[in-house]
This record gives C-alpha cells, structure tokens and sequence, in this order.
C-alpha cells in the first residue's frame, strides 16, 4: 500500500482522472474545470511550500500574471488560447526570474510577506495603474479562436484539456520530487546550511524551484481565463491567499497527491458549504485553526501515516 | 618545507561586541594533523566557520593553497575539498540514509548540472556513484533504507563523518566528532580517523583531549577567541597558561 503511494504515479493518475470524470458528469462539467484548474495551481504553490519549506502569502501574484498574461495576449495580439497559455506561463517565469532572487534569499515570515508587497504592487498595476489596457475594476472580457474540435467554448473539450494539463503537471512534479533536484529542495526544507556545505548553491536551486512555482501558477491562472473567458484584479486580489494556503495545507503539503486532495476539498468546501452556510469563512477559520494545531500533515500525510504504522506492526508481527 | 593547505592571518569576528575570533593566525601543511581544544566558548567553532565560510571575518585573510578565500561563499570553498563536520551533529532527519548519502554524491555524478538532474528518478534508480563504498567505509552499509531520523545519535555522526569522506575532501575539519559518542563508537571513529591520516589534512576539535594526544601532531590551544599556545602536543597541555584557562584563575587561588 505505502508503495502504491509512493510509487505508483500511474495509479494516483488514474484515481485523479477517473474521480474527476466521476465528479464532473455527476456534478457540473463547468464547476469541476475549475476545481481541475485549481488544483494545478495548488501542485504550483506547493513546490515551494511542501517542498522548500517557503509559504508565500503572496501567490495570486503570480496566478494573476498569468491570468493577465493570456488575457492581455489574447485582447491586444491574436485571441490563439496556446499563445495566450504560452504567454501566462511566460509572465509567471519572468515574474518568478526577477522576484526569485529577492525573495529567495528570505524564509518564514519575510518570505511571505515579501511575496505580499510584490502581490499588492501587481494588484494595484492591474487595478490602477494599467486600468487603460486591463478594464481596471471591470477588467476584460475575451473570446478565443476555435480550430475544428479544438474549441474551448465547449465545457467537454475544455474539461478534458484541463485535466490532461492536470495530469501533465503532475506527473511533472512527480518526476521533480523524485529526482536529485527534489532531495535538494527537502533539504534546503530541512537545513539549508547543511545543503550548502554539501557544496552546493542553494540560491540558484531555490530561483529554479521558485520560478517553477511562478510558471505553474501562472499556468493555472491562463487556464482560468481560458475557462471563464474574462480576467479581472479578481485573480490577483492578495486577500484570496488564503485559498490556496488552505488547499495545501488540507492536502498534506509535500504530496502530489496531497495537493489534488486538499485543491479538490478546498473547492468542495467553498462551492457546495457556501449554499448551506451563508458565513462559510467561519468554518474555514476554525477548520484552519484545527489543521495547524492538531492535523499538520494534512489529508495525505494522515493516511500515509497510518499505512506506515500498519506496515511497521506487520513487520514486527512477522519477525515474531 | 610541506606545501600550506590553509592559512588565517589576523582573523577577527565580533559578535555584538563580543570578540568570538581576535586576530588568530593560523596554518596547516599537507598531510598534517592538527587539534584545536580550549574551553567551552573559547571560539574554536567560530574558527571553523570562518575557515569554511560561514561567517565572514570582520578582519584578517583566509589562504587556501596561496588563493585568498577571505570572502568566498562556502559551498565554492567546498567544491576546492576544504569539507566540514558539526558540533551538533548536522544530517537530514527526514530522509533515509542513503538518500543522505546520494544528496552528497550528486555533485560528482556524471549527470550533476545536466537534464537528468531534474528528471531521472534518483529515489528508484539509487544508483548515485559512490555512495554504498562511502557507507561501506564507515560500516553502515547495511542501514541504508533506514530513517535518519530512527538511528542513535552516534550513528548520525558516523553518518556525518562518512558523508564528509565522500566528499572527495583536501582539508578535513571535524567539530568534536567524538562528543556524545560511547567508548565503543569513540574507538572506531579513531580508528577512522587514524586510517586517514596519512591521506589527508585534517584539523581536529576536540575536548576529550587525551584521546587526541597521539594522534595530532600540532595542538592549539584558544581560549577567549584567541589562539594562546601552540605546539607539539604533550607540550602544550603542560603550558600554565594553559592549565589557567582550563582551571580558572579563582579556582587556583582556592
Ligand atoms: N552566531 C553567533 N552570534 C552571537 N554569538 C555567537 C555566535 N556564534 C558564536 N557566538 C559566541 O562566540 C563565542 C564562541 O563560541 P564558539 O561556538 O566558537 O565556542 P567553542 O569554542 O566552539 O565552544 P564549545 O566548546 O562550547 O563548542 C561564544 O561566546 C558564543 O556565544
Ligand atoms: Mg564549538
């Protein structure tokens, strides 16, 4: 059981397809691209969150770049839904490369709040100070170019292209985590001096998982856009951190899956809670309160740690 | 005349008014042995901090082989074989042994830097060079697939010294590898240490003094930051000055 949670990306890959295909036509097909979609950008924030041991406060900085990346793309240039991607994900990369080398020299509180002021900085650049070419407030509505079936105003197509991009960042990641580079990044989690005298840069490998994080949120932002056909400050509000700090955090940060799990609860919660509960956040505020203080681990991690626990009693009971 | 691996000269650090490290100077030829003790604060780990990087000295040069280092980041310092132990015995609890040891090793794999290093899975692959011969030397081979975090404290730190070794190190600095370690475990670390003697540059601190006597051929002596003796080992602990600081100056008038 341990080594279908540690090894089998095609298993949790399937789990992930087929819960949401499930999810999706039991449910709505609208509703549920936008959970696919958000848990790519929770899979993006927490390479540097379960990852690196860096919790930004500041992440809809960079999902909103991406947002405004595709959107601006697709108003001013061609209405191409690829290049307005392609130009999401650059605007997070650019954002990653040039705030990167700051914030990563930081960690705990200053890590987080340093993301916050370039967060406000972009949201008022959205809201104000460009409002000329971003609608401001209003922000801006768009169509995108259709090619034969390859047509993302149809909510099937673009469900299925959302989850395949899903699957192909998670695997991505997958293949990170297990990698040289993904014990790096634990490391520089555990003691990062320790990594250094190891003999190894841990500034440059930090700006790498860094800007990793920023293109995979701004991917998750251009997908958004996609989706919804408008990008508004919405996307780069810093109040809505939040959201996706309690996505990880549910999950279990430092799982793939963990971070699919926690994306999917967080969006179960605030989309079905909210037409029962009229102050949701509330029960947002006491689950988070419950989360750090007795349930640090997450979903993942609670039941990794249980099949550990019965692996370990199995082998004891066998040595006797 | 042995070529000089290291040099300190004149090296100072102050930590908010306290002088930690006052004008220390320093040397250690090829192939030498060489122990630091001295009480406790005395500042011998903040030498070696200053010696691998860490810190940077407020005052006062750091040579290596004749290159200034004075201000070069550690992991650079490193990748020139100037390798270090902890005082608290410093290796990732989270992660199994072995992947300890691959986290060491990757920078002299043939892939270090390249595509691969991103995306081959080393976790299933574990086959990062030289790391079984690496704990094999230190004899915890057999642990590899075990938690950090679930082996006794005197494993971590041959652990840690094993690491070091793997490190292709020039200049060996340990920071008490003998602390908290059984008499068990204190004879096979010496036992070590003495098979590296003659391959390798190492400098040595240490309180449990008797147990370096033989096996340092210059000793050192710090006390308040500064280094107030040197010299052939069974010398040196004989020094007044020396016996002061370790017995205190009151203790004396008692
Ligand atoms: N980062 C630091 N900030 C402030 N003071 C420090 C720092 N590092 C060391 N010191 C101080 O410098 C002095 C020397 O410390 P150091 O750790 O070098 O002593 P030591 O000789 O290694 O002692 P021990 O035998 O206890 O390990 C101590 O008074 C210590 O409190
Ligand atoms: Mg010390």
């Amino acid at each position: 059981m341990l080594k279908i949670l540690n090894n089998s990306v095609a298993f949790a890959i399937g789990v992930i397809v087929v819960g949401f295909v499930a999810f999706a036509y039991s449910a709505s097909v609208n509703k549920i691209t936008d959970f696919v979609i958000f848990c790519i950008y929770v899979l993006g924030f927490d390479v540097l969150y379960g990852h690196m041991g860096r919790i930004s406060f500041g992440h809809t900085l960079y999902l909103g770049a991406g947002a405004y990346g595709a959107a601006m793309c697709a108003k001013y240039l061609v209405p191409d839904p690829f290049l307005a991607m392609a130009m999401g994900i650059a605007a997070g990369a650019f954002l990653g490369l040039i705030i990167g080398p700051i914030a990563v020299k930081t960690k705990g509180a200053a890590f987080a709040l340093i993301n916050v002021a370039f967060n406000q900085i972009g949201y008022f650049i959205v809201l104000v100070a460009l409002a000329r070419y971003t609608g401001g407030e209003d922000g801006v509505s768009l169509t995108f170019n259709s090619y034969g079936f390859v047509n993302f105003g149809n909510i099937h197509f673009l469900f299925a292209f959302c989850l395949t991009c899903l699957v192909a960042v998670y695997y991505l990641m997958h293949r990170l985590y297990g990698s040289a580079f993904g014990i790096m990044l634990l490391g520089i989690k555990e003691n990062e001096t320790r990594v250094r005298f190891l003999g190894y840069n841990t500034s440059a490998y930090k700006w790498v998982a860094f800007i990793i994080s920023t293109s995979v949120s701004a991917f998750a932002g251009a997908l958004f856009v996609i989706n919804y056909g408008f990008a508004n400050p919405g996307f780069m509000d810093p109040a809505r951190n939040v959201e996706v700090i309690f996505a990880a955090l549910i999950g279990g940060p430092g799982t793939e899956l963990g971070a699919v799990v926690g994306g999917t609860a967080y969006m179960v919660i605030s989309n079905y809670l909210a037409k029962y509960i009229a102050r949701w956040e509330m029960f947002l505020g006491a689950a988070l309160l419950i989360i750090a203080f007795g349930f640090r681990k997450g979903i993942m991690g609670y039941v990794r740690e249980l099949v550990e626990k019965r692996i370990k009693a199995n082998a004891m009971a066998a040595e006797k | 005349m042995a070529e000089v691996v290291i040099t300190a000269r004149g090296v100072t650090k102050q930590f908010d008014g306290l002088v930690a490290s006052s004008n220390v100077n320093f040397e250690i030829c090829v192939g030498d042995t060489v122990g630091i003790i001295g009480p406790n604060g005395a500042g011998k780990s903040t030498f070696f901090n200053l010696l691998t990087g860490l810190y940077i000295p407020d005052s006062g040069t750091i040579t290596y082989f004749g290159k200034d280092i004075t201000k070069m980041p550690p992991h650079d310092r490193v990748g020139l074989g100037i390798v270090r132990t902890f005082q608290l015995v410093s290796v990732f609890d989270t992660m199994t042994v072995l992947e300890n040891m691959m986290l060491a090793r990757i920078r002299f794999d043939g892939t270090y830097g390249k595509k691969r290093f991103f995306l081959r899975n080393l976790l299933k692959s574990r086959e990062v060079d030289g790391c079984m011969k690496a704990l094999d030397t230190i004899g915890i081979a057999g642990k590899c697939d075990v938690k950090v975090s679930d082996l006794p404290y005197g494993k971590k730190r041959e652990l840690e010294i094993a690491i070091a070794l793997s490190m292709d190190p020039k200049l060996l600095l340990l920071d008490e590898p003998l602390a908290g370690m059984s008499m068990v475990e204190i004879t096979e670390i010496m036992d070590i240490i003495k098979g590296l003697k003659s391959k390798l540059t190492i400098v040595l601190v240490e309180h449990k003094i008797s147990k370096i006597l033989d096996l340092v051929d210059t000793l050192y002596v710090m006390h308040e930051g500064q280094i107030i003796c040197s010299g052939e080992p069974n010398m040196v602990i004989c020094d007044p000055a020396v016996k002061e600081c370790y017995f205190g100056r009151d203790n004396v008038c008692y």
